[in-house]
């Protein structure tokens, strides 16, 4: 029966539908840009990788900055594989990834880049090339912007980081261009006998360019590759300083709340960690109050269209004050006709909310698309607007809340209007 | 009609019902101190002019109205002492009206009006939809079932509210200008639909009319004046 008052009034119940639907549609777009904003300001702290991610690096703590995000480490100490097994059992950890971290000579390839800015091939160089198992890639702090991650266990495929394309001095939105070129690469050593140093050379090619916060350096690669490298560099290092076998390791903590407790357990063990831990949680309050304004926006939209539903359903009840009477004359008690207007009421916002759900949804794709043409064009990853499924369901079971509670005034008033209007007004 | 053959009809006992409306703080007495007795299946029709407190009178034997002062019984129901849930009972249960307007449902068809009585009273859709073909068949609009009021003539519109309002198989119809808004052809086929229900069915049948044809159809007629009922022979 409410199905069939909304139908032979259909021109109001269009508008009050469309009046839910606007409101509703900026309420769950401004939702999901904030949210896909959120996302992608947070990436950026973090690199890609996981927010609740910890850098542990292969040195002591230094006591008096075990608090900041970014301490100056203290003495080297050797991280092996037992103290990656003490971390890996602390309370709060959830996963350990090891790095391994080298020097490297890096010769760029020759003849330069076609179109690079000098015509002459750009110096060698040395950087660190650093080593992690790729197959965990999505539990580091690694964004790929051209190209992909070197296959796991590879020997010549290697990514290399956007200062490497400054070497070549080409800027960052031309990095696919070194994709797929090849890159000499070698390991230093240092002959005691003769007091000279010799490098190991391989080649490889680059199969990628990412952003990384793993470790500085140009270069990541499968660690098998720099496993190989490190072992020919410690050989002849008469100081055992790279004899860690790890030269750093990832740890990803249960929730970005525990960040601070592992960082803390860490450093009993002995190690110096950072993580942007008070970055990130400065930035996710101000995010927040952004949220709280845009949905402040869109409930204030909401709110709109809940009192456009009060005014529809009360002009329906002053036009249908006979058929009201007529409905009481033949039986039906109060509440049975405060239910057919919160029953109409509740369709009125459950239609308005899921078209409204349904368009703010494609407005935020049609936003993401527009947003992500520009990322890329900068050379910078793109986002992933995703809507969560809060927001969807949020969306359509809130329009039909807010009309339920905007239904209850004329649904109560309709409720009241006594049985003798069945009769006409007296 | 068969359809509600196992009906008994309900005597009616008004004593001392007092009506008063108040227009813009000047009180109008519509009912005063008036008396009425109704045997069970009785035929009465009650005349008056306008204004003299007819559709009050039916509106407080129908329950859409609480007596203000007097007792209404109507059968062992004593209306003064029902609730706002008690008086939707009565109204569903016991009594069956027919309003001059029709007051049927325009966005809902024929059939799903006389349905529409039953719901209330949570009959299932399978009986009640039965029931409501019957009712349809009864006052010969069976073909009709699908059409929606503003599809049905004046006549054929007060036979759908009349078997709207035998749906429930009430003891008392209350019919307040049933013929009003009819042409001679319609009133006569609608009159003789209503007048054939005391006898058909046993219900009792209180009409209110200012049309004399009306009124000479019912075994007893009353004229209300000054807010009493006067016996006319």
């Amino acid at each position: 029966m409410a199905t069939r008052s909304i139908g032979r009034r259909l021109g109001r119940a269009v508008l009050t539908v469309l009046a839910v639907t606007l409101a509703a549609a900026l309420l769950s777009a401004l939702l999901i840009v904030a949210g896909t904003a959120r996302t992608r300001v947070l990436s950026q702290l973090s690199k890609g990788g996981p927010l609740a991610g910890i850098q542990v690096v292969a040195a002591a703590p230094d006591p008096g900055q075990v608090d900041t995000d970014n301490p100056r480490p203290g003495q080297p100490r050797v991280l092996d594989e037992a103290a990656r097994q003490r971390i890996r059992a602390l309370t709060g950890v959830r996963s350990v990834v090891a790095l391994i971290s080298t020097p490297v000579r890096v010769l760029p390839p020759d003849p330069p880049l076609r179109g690079a800015p000098s015509g002459t091939p750009p110096d060698p160089f040395t950087q660190q090339m650093t080593g992690v198992d790729t197959a965990k890639s999505g539990q580091l702090p690694i964004t790929v912007v051209s190209g992909r991650l070197p296959a796991p266990h590879s020997l010549v495929e290697v990514a290399v980081t956007e200062s490497y394309l400054r070497h070549l001095q080409l800027p960052k939105q031309q990095a696919s261009r070194v994709v797929g070129t090849e890159v000499e690469l070698g390991a230093p050593r240092l002959f005691t006998g003769d007091d000279r140093v010799r490098g190991r050379w391989t080649r490889a090619i680059i199969v990628g360019v990412v952003a990384q916060g793993v470790a500085s350096g140009d270069v990541i690669a499968p660690i098998e590759q720099v496993r190989t490298a490190q072992a020919w560099t410690a050989a002849g290092d008469p100081t055992g300083d790279t004899a860690s076998p790890y030269s750093g390791l990832f740890v990803i903590a249960k929730g970005i709340s525990r960040v601070g407790e592992v960082r803390a357990a860490i450093t009993q063990v002995g190690y110096s960690t950072s993580a942007p831990e008070n970055l990130v949680a400065t930035v996710q309050r101000y995010l927040h109050v952004v949220e709280i304004v845009l949905s402040g926006i869109g409930l204030i939209a909401l709110v709109i269209a809940a009192l456009g539903i009060t005014n529809a359903l009360l002009a329906a009840v002053r036009e249908r004050r006979n058929e009201i009477g007529v409905l009481k004359a033949i039986g039906a008690r109060d509440r049975d006709v405060r239910r057919i207007f919160l029953i109409e009421a509740t369709l009125l916002g459950l239609w308005g909310g899921a078209l409204g759900t349904a368009a703010g949804f494609g407005i935020s794709e049609l936003m993401g698309a527009i947003v992500n043409h520009y990322l890329r064009q900068q050379g910078l990853a793109a986002v992933h607007v995703g809507a969560p499924v809060a927001v969807l369901v949020g969306g359509v079971a809130g329009s039909a809340v807010l009309a339920l509670v905007a239904g209850t005034v004329p649904a109560q008033r309709a409720a009241r209007l006594p049985a003798r209007q069945a009769m006409g007004e007296t | 009609m068969r359809v509600l053959s196992e009906a008994t009809g309900l005597g009616v006992s008004v004593q001392g019902l007092t009506h008063i409306y108040a227009e813009h703080g000047n009180p109008l007495v519509v009912l005063d101190q008036l008396d009425l007795a109704l045997r069970p299946a009785e035929h009465l029709a009650v005349t008056g002019r306008s204004g003299a407190g007819k559709s009050t009178l039916l509106a407080v034997l129908g329950g859409l109205e609480r007596p203000q002062s007097g007792s209404v019984l109507v059968g062992d129901v004593d209306l003064a002492r029902l609730d706002g849930d008690e008086l939707a009972a009565y109204r569903r249960d016991l009594v069956g009206f027919v309003f001059q307007h029709y007051g049927l449902l325009g966005n809902l068809t024929a059939l799903e009006n006389i349905e529409l009585a039953m719901t209330f009273t949570g009959l299932r859709t399978g009986p009640r939809r039965r029931r409501a073909r019957e009712l349809l068949d009864a006052v010969g609009l069976a073909e009709r079932a699908d059409h929606r009021p503003n599809a049905l003539s004046g006549g054929e519109a007060q036979r759908v509210a009349i078997a709207r309002a035998l749906a429930n198989q009430p003891r008392l119809v209350l019919a307040d200008e049933p013929t009003g808004n009819l042409d001679d052809e319609n009133t006569a086929h609608v009159l003789d639909l209503l007048a054939s229900l005391p006898a058909q069915l046993g219900c009792t049948l209180v009409v209110v009319t200012h049309n004399h044809v009306v009124a000479a159809r019912a075994a007893r007629r009353c004229l209300l004046e000054h807010g009493r009922l006067v016996a006319v022979p």
